[in-house]
């Protein structure tokens, strides 16, 4: 019948899925090479992958009339196709935006794919926590005064730094935390970090220029036995920096770069003014709500002032993990459960 | 310090490749015992390492290019043991001992410093998304070890082209599972399953390429030959989405680097 034409052959053929395959890696391979490439969604591209999925459809229907039934082709093939129906049902139905949210306000829509969209809720950003980790390296080195301004510490790097002539203690910086400088009988609190220094002459107010450590400072209050409190900022690539504390040892900060460790947003969903419920998103641990997702995706790096959430509905998910689910339950029945139940050596075998 | 027991994996790795090259030569059943011995040695050692790095470290040792290399080379070592009882063909465990010796040591090579994980990595499917990546590696290693010897041969060898099609199927289901649970971690982390970064993609163009392996032989006259072709092809394609997308190509993988 119609399993005769020369169309039908055609498309359900091994040869038509190994030249589309090639196809479409080949021109994958294309596309990584191209910075901000849209090959992925050139209208070529789609109508390979259509071609594709005719191809699976047509092999799917070939075996169908066959008498030769393998449950783990047929599960693994069908499969493909529930990857890609699922990825069709996200591009026709899914909505993703960005929210841009600062501290104590809130949104309640988001544009997406240039529509603006009702969540039907408000979420509101309580608070915003950046944290990083400190790195090992990074220290505050204590030397005598005189010693330091006669320049004969080498602080070439932190070996040749603790070695060196009128050293007198290191300290961990641990931001908030009050600790002893060596036997000076001065304690020392690291009570800010900058990772850009900048100052407005006129307020004397410190800021951040920006999130990348082109000056990093940190401000160290300096209590003497009495309980006199000094501060005074301390910059990593100025050590020679004129320190006004009144004191005789010198301090030096040897920074290390940090890395970033926790970005949280503290949020609530509030429902006509009434809060339903309060959680902390973050990388890795987003927040769902009817059907919205909510994932950590950038930050404020000045001031930790707002948050940006990406928003995303996509109805198409569950379709695409149920055929991730049968994609892996059909490869191992092709591999290993149908050889044992046929009992043929060859894994794969064409009758 | 713990980097004893790396050093002394990359002796008794070492000791095994040679004995396993020696017993290419030889018909003494000593050296393939030997070379057995010293890569149960090497496993163990890799094994108290990673475990031990783990412990300092309080997260699996998983993260970076130095950690992975170092499971790789354990994954081929444990699989090496398994091919070898199974099949017992001398030179497919002397060049997958190679391999997984160059794994080690190009990991030695690198940085091997313990650093904190970056918010991104703290999920709990970075364990399952690298082992069952790495596993599958280990599987498709050996299958193109298994393919260049085909290569190298005149004559055709059914039994060669039936442990690359073998190791090919395995590794294929543990590509498919690594790919599958990068996709789902990606979409907890931020909300998309695929997104064509590169690393993604060059993921995919190695599964399509194993893929299209799987299906041409299922002619007869594309087993043997062509099929190893392929096999060595889609290997390249994966020591590309490993490591050339790292050095190379820019994307969200970038923190493995």
């Amino acid at each position: 019948m119609f399993k005769r034409s020369k169309i039908w052959r055609f498309f359900s053929s091994v040869k038509l899925a190994i030249w589309l395959l090639s196809t479409i890696a080949f021109f994958s391979l294309i596309g990584t090479f191209i910075p901000q490439s849209s090959v992925y969604f050139s209208w070529w591209f789609i109508l390979l992958l259509v071609l594709f999925s005719l191809n699976l459809i047509a092999c799917l229907l070939n075996r169908f009339f066959l008498s030769d039934h393998s449950m783990g082709f047929f599960i693994v093939h069908a499969s493909i196709l529930i990857i890609l129906f699922g990825a069709l049902i996200g591009i026709l139905f899914g909505q993703k935006g960005y929210l841009k949210i600062s501290k104590g306000q809130e949104a309640n829509s988001f544009i997406s794919r240039g529509k603006r969209t009702s969540l039907g809720f408000s979420i509101r950003l309580n608070d915003f926590i950046y944290s990083e980790n400190i790195d090992s390296e990074e220290r505050l080195l204590v030397y005598q005064r005189i010693k330091f301004e006669k320049g004969v510490c080498d602080m070439r790097n932190l070996q040749t730094a603790r070695d060196a002539e009128g050293f007198l203690a290191e300290i961990p910086v641990n931001l908030g935390i009050e600790q002893g400088i060596g036997n000076t009988g001065y304690r020392i609190k690291v009570i800010r970090y900058v990772p850009d220094f900048i100052i407005d002459v006129s307020t004397r107010v410190v800021s951040s220029r920006s999130a990348s450590p082109d000056n990093p400072a940190i401000e160290v209050e300096l209590k003497d036995l009495k309980g006199g409190i000094k501060t005074v900022w301390l910059f990593a690539r100025f050590p020679d920096m004129r320190q006004e504390t009144g004191v005789d040892f010198w301090i030096i900060y040897n920074w290390a770069p940090r890395r970033p460790r926790d970005f949280i947003s503290k949020v609530s969903i509030l429902k006509s003014g009434k809060e339903i419920l309060s959680k902390d998103i973050q990388v890795n641990v987003p927040l769902n709500f009817a059907g919205y997702n909510f994932f950590q995706f950038s930050y404020d790096s000045q001031n930790l002032s707002w948050t940006g959430l990406q928003v995303v509905k996509d109805p198409g998910v569950p379709v695409i993990y149920a055929g991730f689910v049968l994609l892996i339950l059909g490869l191992v029945m092709i591999f290993y459960v149908d050889p044992l139940t046929r009992g043929q050596l060859n894994v794969f075998s064409i009758s | 310090m713990f980097l004893a027991y790396l050093n002394l994996s990359f002796g008794a790795y070492f000791l095994s490749m040679v004995f396993y090259a020696a017993a290419l030569f030889s018909k003494n059943r000593v050296f393939s015992l030997a070379a057995r011995f010293f890569i149960t040695c090497a496993i163990l050692a890799l094994s108290i390492y990673i475990g031990m790095r783990w412990q300092i470290a309080l997260r699996p040792p998983l993260s970076n290019m130095f950690e992975s290399l170092v499971v790789f080379s354990w994954d081929i070592a444990v699989l090496l043991i398994f091919i070898d009882l199974k099949y017992k063909i001398k030179g497919i465990n002397a060049l997958t001992a190679l391999m997984g010796l160059s794994t080690l040591g190009c990991a030695s090579l690198l940085d091997k410093d313990i650093v904190p994980l970056l918010p991104a990595l703290k999920s709990n499917w970075l364990i399952l998304h690298v082992l069952t990546c790495f596993i599958g590696y280990a599987a498709l290693t050996v299958a193109f070890v298994s393919s260049v010897i085909i290569l190298c041969k005149k004559e055709k060898n059914a039994n060669l082209d039936n442990i690359s099609h073998k190791t090919i199927a395995f590794g294929f289901l543990f590509l498919t599972l690594g790919i599958i649970s990068g996709s789902i971690w990606a979409n907890s982390a931020w909300g998309t399953y695929w997104s064509w970064d590169p690393k993604e993609t060059w993921s995919l163009i190695t599964w399509v390429i194993y893929a299209i392996y799987l299906h041409v032989r299922l002619r007869k006259r594309w087993r043997g030959q062509k099929a190893a072709w392929l096999s060595v092809v889609g290997f390249t394609a994966m020591l590309f989405t490993y490591f050339g997308v790292n050095y190379l190509l820019v994307g969200l993988h970038s923190y493995a680097q």
